[in-house]
């Protein structure tokens, strides 16, 4: 699929006396894992929460699958689902009651009128999927202040994919986790861009980046260095964390 | 359900779920009581209580016969003054031009000494000068020449009670409205951004005034039952505690149903503008405790206007002081309680003072909520 599910064109944003973004574009597809890289403090997380509206663009402007980020925000929250490092979860409610929360907040089986109490059968069987998928079940029911990191990083993906939105973005989602926890992590962005989800994966682990991105965008104090495929982005060098620092050097 | 009913529903369950909430809320009902039992039995000692007089030189006859059945104990010192700094309650030295006296104001029970000891003196000269008139052929009622008859329309001990209840239930209520939803106002703010789930609230779907809305409800309704609960664990325990013996009736003290609807309403209203207060105070802070600091000066907001009850009962201000949020609510809770009277336009200042009050503080949190520095600094 080569769909453009998001569309990023010549975005700036100031943040207090501080130029985070200066004029960034990019597209990102369906059905394909896209890379956003770049050192700390280069604008990824900052072009992210532009991108799902938590914050508004000063200047550029942002699509997503059609909708413009500024004119039809809760559109673009509909189709979005956002995993951080910062997995804070509500640690009073279970599991399965702080999937449910988002569940509901976003609408999922909100069609269904004239219900009176309890998870109705659309969101029920939503929830339960997640649960599933992310084999969350024998810790669903523990409340959330008791669960590993881990498992607080499973429910935190839960969240954000049990309204099945066809655009994920993680938010350097491995930084907290252990080895297993990130290879299952890793494994579930491949899963989600089977099913033909755009996957916007911003990080600062290039390992990762090389083996996980059809295409990536370094960005490097606000502005984009190198945009294109992986393999073309690498180049001559050795690995894309050689191309990575000598693009950087560049632009420095 | 709608998104404020999806939120408000989320907070109650975590509130119950909330220790510090419960237990603070359990300890104002179960301590208010307690309080005022102790408080009753200290001052029902006081009234019973003997107190010691040191004296040097002769009582006048028939003044002993006074003394002694009016709680006041007669000791000889050897210095009455210096006696009445710590060892007796107050001193005195008879002399047969009259009678020195000695005490020290700070003590509450010299205090109490020096009030019964003027008493019996004024009475024993009035015996005197009777006695000194009647022996000379004059009616005594001729010091008397306008004689007055009290008929007081409630016992002494009904007024004790109410002008006790007009300060404490206000000052209870006022303080149980803050104190009982704060942790669950702190959590529901400040503590998104503390536990790291306040990015992800905002970017579901649903409108953040709405979000807004169900804690605020959330909250209103903790502080509303930990507001009530207080009250009636405290009126359950008044009717349990003697406030004295009126006409050979032992006299408890009960709400009239008008002072009873009165502050249930004023509850309601306190309940909603103080859980305004919290929730924007905690949308400001980065995390619980700092949350906290900020809404500590808020326990002095409500222990003013309650002194002013107590140290200032008579205090009647025209209709433009029951704007002021806080006071109002005190003042009109005074007037129920005490006379069992609410000035219909006193309360609807009230009312309209304290609705702005939490819609003005709506207002703030939602566009504080709705502010991209709420994320910036988090």
């Amino acid at each position: 699929m080569t769909d453009v599910a998001v569309r990023v064109d010549r975005l700036e944003k100031t943040l207090g006396r501080n130029e985070v973004l200066r004029g960034i574009s990019f597209d990102a597809r369906s059905g394909e894992i896209f890379g956003l890289l770049g050192p700390n403090g280069a604008g990824k997380t900052t072009t992210l929460r532009v991108i799902c509206t938590l914050l508004a663009p000063d200047a550029g402007s942002v699509e997503v699958l059609g909708f413009d980020t500024r004119t039809a925000p809760q559109e673009v929250r509909r189709r979005v689902g956002v995993v951080t490092a910062e997995f804070g979860v509500y640690p009073r409610l279970s599991a399965r009651e702080n999937i449910a929360y988002f569940a509901e907040l976003s609408g999922v089986g909100r069609a269904r009128a004239g219900r009176t109490s309890g998870l109705d059968g659309e969101l029920n069987k939503r929830v339960d999927g997640v649960i599933e998928r992310l084999d969350i079940g024998s810790f669903a029911r523990q409340r959330a202040e008791t669960l590993s990191s881990g498992q607080k990083q499973k429910v935190a993906i839960a969240r954000a994919i049990v309204h099945d939105p066809p655009v994920l973005m993680f938010d350097e989602p491995t930084s907290n986790l252990d080895v297993l926890a990130s290879r299952e992590i890793r494994e579930f962005m491949v899963e989600s861009k089977g099913r033909g989800k755009c996957v916007i994966f911003s990080t600062h682990v290039l390992h990762d980046a090389e083996r996980l991105c059809d295409r990536v965008t370094i960005i490097h104090e606000g502005r984009v260095v190198a945009s294109g495929p992986t393999a073309e982005v690498r180049g001559t060098h050795q690995d894309l964390e050689d191309s990575f620092l000598s693009l950087v050097e560049a632009a420095s | 359900m709608s998104s404020a009913g999806i939120v408000f529903r989320k907070e109650l369950r975590e509130i119950i779920r909330d220790r510090r909430t419960l237990i603070a809320i359990g300890l104002a009902v179960l301590a208010s009581p307690v309080v005022l039992l102790v408080i009753s039995q200290v001052s029902t000692r006081s009234v019973a209580q003997t107190y010691t007089v040191g004296y040097t030189g002769e009582i006048p006859a028939g003044l002993d016969v006074l003394f002694n059945a009016t709680g006041l104990k007669f000791e000889r010192v050897d210095d009455p003054a210096e006696a009445a700094r710590k060892e007796v309650d107050l001193g005195v030295v008879f002399t047969p031009n009259g009678i020195d006296e000695y005490y020290d104001p700070t003590r509450q029970s010299a205090q109490i000494a020096d009030i019964r000891l003027q008493t019996i003196l004024g009475r024993y000269d009035a015996a005197r000068i009777a006695a000194a008139l009647q022996a000379k052929g004059v009616d005594p009622s001729i010091l008397n020449p306008l004689p007055v008859t009290v008929h007081p329309l409630s016992s002494p001990a009904e007024a004790a009670g109410n002008a006790f209840l007009s300060f404490f239930l206000p000052y209870i209520l006022i303080t149980m409205s803050l104190t009982g939803g704060l942790s669950a106002a702190l959590d529901a703010s400040a503590g998104e951004r503390e536990r790291k789930t306040l990015e992800s609230l905002l970017l579901t779907p649903a409108p953040r005034g709405a979000v807004l809305i169900g804690k605020l409800l959330a909250v209103s309704l903790i502080s509303l039952v930990a507001a009530v609960a207080a009250i009636a664990s405290m009126l359950v325990a008044l009717s349990q505690i003697d406030f004295g013996i009126s006409q050979g009736v032992k006299t408890h003290v009960a709400l009239s149903p008008l002072a009873a609807s009165v502050m249930v309403w004023l509850a309601l209203l306190l309940s909603v503008a103080f859980a305004s207060v919290t929730v924007t105070l905690g949308t400001l802070a980065r995390n619980f405790r700092q949350g906290q600091a900020y809404a500590t000066p808020l326990y002095f907001i409500t222990i003013f206007p309650a002194s002013i009850v107590l140290f200032i009962p008579d205090f009647n201000p025209g209709l433009a002081y029951y704007t002021i949020p806080i006071l109002n609510a005190v003042l009109v809770m005074r007037d129920a309680i005490l006379h069992n009277v609410v000035s219909a336009g006193a309360l609807a200042v009230t009312s309209a003072s304290l609705i702005v009050t939490g819609a003005l503080c709506f207002y703030a949190a939602l566009r504080l909520f709705t502010r991209e520095a709420l994320l910036v600094r988090s």
